[in-house]
């Protein structure tokens, strides 16, 4: 089966600024996938191009669409929320959810609303009364109403408290998450999400470093708490990243033959948050 | 065309001022015919009573007329502007809406909706401004200001009015629009500053008016191509209706408007097709910037 989202060469400039340079990706259906990257790395760039909301160079699709020339037809089959903070001061919330359902082929009214009946929320209100809390669960509930293969979520979570973060984050993949849909996710707090992605993508300065699946992240990087006197024989099989902590050296491989790193200490497969670390100092070690 | 009908009545939603300040802008004037003073000639013959009907209808729809222009410029200059400074243009973008129903439906809403909305305004307010009249004053006032065949001609001389207007000033609220789609801040002035700065670079180094000229007669040139002789309105033997100038045994709101000279007049097409342009650039620019 095609990938739900490639790009080859995928490119966008800002005047002299580079905001994706050459990037390649791939997305398979029924992943959730983390974008994953430092500010100003080019994630948003890469989203608005996905999304049809700028143009770009090079080759792009999305669901089989060029997303910038058939923005009105991608909707149709992919939503997104980019940040909760955008839905306007004075639309009503049941206006909002008359709207989505007059315009949106296949959005489903009763699951909106079921969805919001479990909350403090009434129709009456207006986005501007409503905390930043209440307004992601107005986006959500439209959102997740709609039945839609790919799921787009720019920074989701952005000045919203932990309550409301943990929420968000059960209800996504509680309530919406199957096997027919794809998630994509940008974020910059990588902890929040390493739990429920399985797929990642690290970007930086423009450029796709990473892109694995997390099952493969086990077999290709490997950690090791290196002794004090076998430091030596382990620099020797080229960590790509060296971190001290407490007086520890932790190393870091990729593609290494585990059989030979056994000899220098305690192995353990590095976490999302540590690899992107490693990986985005690269060459600092 | 069903997203359409959403667009349009979300554009209600957010702009209440829409029909709030006709609503006010009436009871304004309700309020003046309520407590005013009260001067109305004796009306002896029903040529005078028809007169006095023209003139007050077209008076009061007047009133709103310049009203609907200022609010309807504010609006266009706004309507590409305000989502992208809230950031709400990501969640309207999310939508399957291509930019250019959502552009055309502004578009609609600022040329002929708000204008319907208006008239119908100025009628009701004309209605009742009689019904009160006639208790305060004689009830014969009151009925010659409400007279039906003069209503209707005067309701035909409205929907001319927001054809033409629509038409002669496409090429304004085209770049209304487009100023509403690109500019960062104060959209206000970048609609104001690259036309009057033309004028001036005109003057300083060629010393003519050539842009003065073609603003000045877009903005002001209107009645002189879509009415037959506009001052007939305010003359005395003349009236509105009653235009004896153009000769005619019945007059008639027909002998007032030129729809075959506004329509054949270059200057409307001309003026028409850089408005498409303008739009159309809008359009592009929409689909571009989605954010400041």
């Amino acid at each position: 089966m095609a990938a739900l989202i490639e790009a080859k060469d995928l490119t966008k400039k800002y005047g002299a600024h580079i905001a994706l340079d050459r990037a390649n990706l791939k997305v398979e259906a029924g992943r959730i996938v983390g974008l994953i990257g430092p500010n100003g790395a080019g994630k948003t760039s890469a989203l608005r191009a996905i999304l049809g909301l700028t143009n770009y160079e090079g080759h792009l699709t999305v669901l089989g669409r060029e997303p910038f020339r058939d923005r009105t037809e991608l909707m149709n089959e992919c939503c997104f929320i980019a940040d909760v903070a955008v839905l306007p001061s004075w639309l009503r919330v049941d206006h909002a959810i008359d709207f989505v359902a007059g315009v949106h082929p296949r959005f489903r009214r009763d699951r909106a609303t079921a969805f919001l009946a479990k909350t403090q929320i009434t129709g009456k209100r207006r986005m501007r009364e409503l905390s930043k809390g209440m307004k992601t669960q107005v986006h959500l509930a439209l959102t997740m109403a709609i039945d839609a293969k790919l799921l787009v979520l720019d920074e989701p979570t952005l000045g919203l408290d932990i309550l409301a973060r943990r929420a968000f984050y059960d209800a996504l993949v509680n309530d919406y998450m199957d096997e027919t849909r794809t998630i994509l996710i940008t974020t910059h707090q990588v902890e929040e999400v390493e739990n429920l992605l399985t797929d990642i993508i690290f970007i930086d300065r423009g450029r796709i470093v990473l892109d694995t699946s997390l099952e493969d992240v086990a077999t290709r990087f490997t950690a090791v708490a290196v002794m004090a006197d076998r430091l030596d024989a382990a620099r020797a099989e080229k960590p790509f990243y060296e971190r001290h902590i407490l007086g520890k050296v932790v190393l870091y491989f990729e593609n290494a033959d585990p059989a030979k790193l056994e000899g220098f200490g305690e192995i353990h497969t590095p976490s999302v948050s540590d690899l992107f670390v490693a990986k985005l100092s690269g060459g600092a070690a | 065309m069903n997203n359409s009908n959403w667009l349009i009545r979300r554009e209600f939603w957010e702009n209440r001022a829409i029909w709030m300040i006709p609503a006010v802008f009436g009871g304004l004037l309700l309020l003046a015919a309520l407590f005013g003073q009260v001067s109305l000639p004796r009306l002896t013959s029903a040529h005078e009573s028809r007169e006095a009907a023209g003139a007050f209808l077209v008076v009061v729809g007047a009133m709103f007329y310049l009203v609907m222009g200022v609010y309807s410029t504010w609006y266009l200059l706004d309507c590409l502007y305000t989502d992208r400074k809230d950031r709400s243009i990501l969640f309207w973008k999310s939508l399957p809406i291509s930019d250019a129903n959502t552009v055309l439906c502004k578009l609609l809403v600022g040329m002929i909706i708000i204008p319907l909305v208006y008239f119908a305004a100025a009628d009701a307010t004309a209605l009742f401004a009689a019904f009160i009249l006639s208790i305060r004053a004689r009830a014969s006032i009151g009925s010659a200001l409400w007279n039906g065949e003069v209503w209707w001609q005067v309701q035909v001389l409205w929907m001319y009015v927001i054809v033409t207007t629509a038409v002669w000033f496409l090429p304004v609220a085209g770049w209304a629009m487009l100023m509403s789609a690109w500019a960062k801040r104060a959209v206000m002035l970048w609609a104001v500053l690259p036309p009057l700065l033309l004028y001036i670079l005109e003057r300083v180094f060629f010393g003519t008016r050539m842009v003065g000229h073609l603003i000045t007669r877009r903005l002001m040139g209107l009645p002189f191509v879509s009415f037959n002789d506009p001052k007939y309105v305010w003359t005395h033997e003349g009236g509105l209706v009653d235009n004896a100038a153009a000769g005619a045994s019945t007059p008639s709101v027909w002998h007032l408007i030129n729809p075959s000279g506004f329509f054949t007049n270059p200057e409307t097409w001309i003026g028409a097709a850089v408005g498409v342009a303008l739009i159309v650039a809008a359009i592009q620019l929409r689909m571009r910037r989605s954010e400041i």
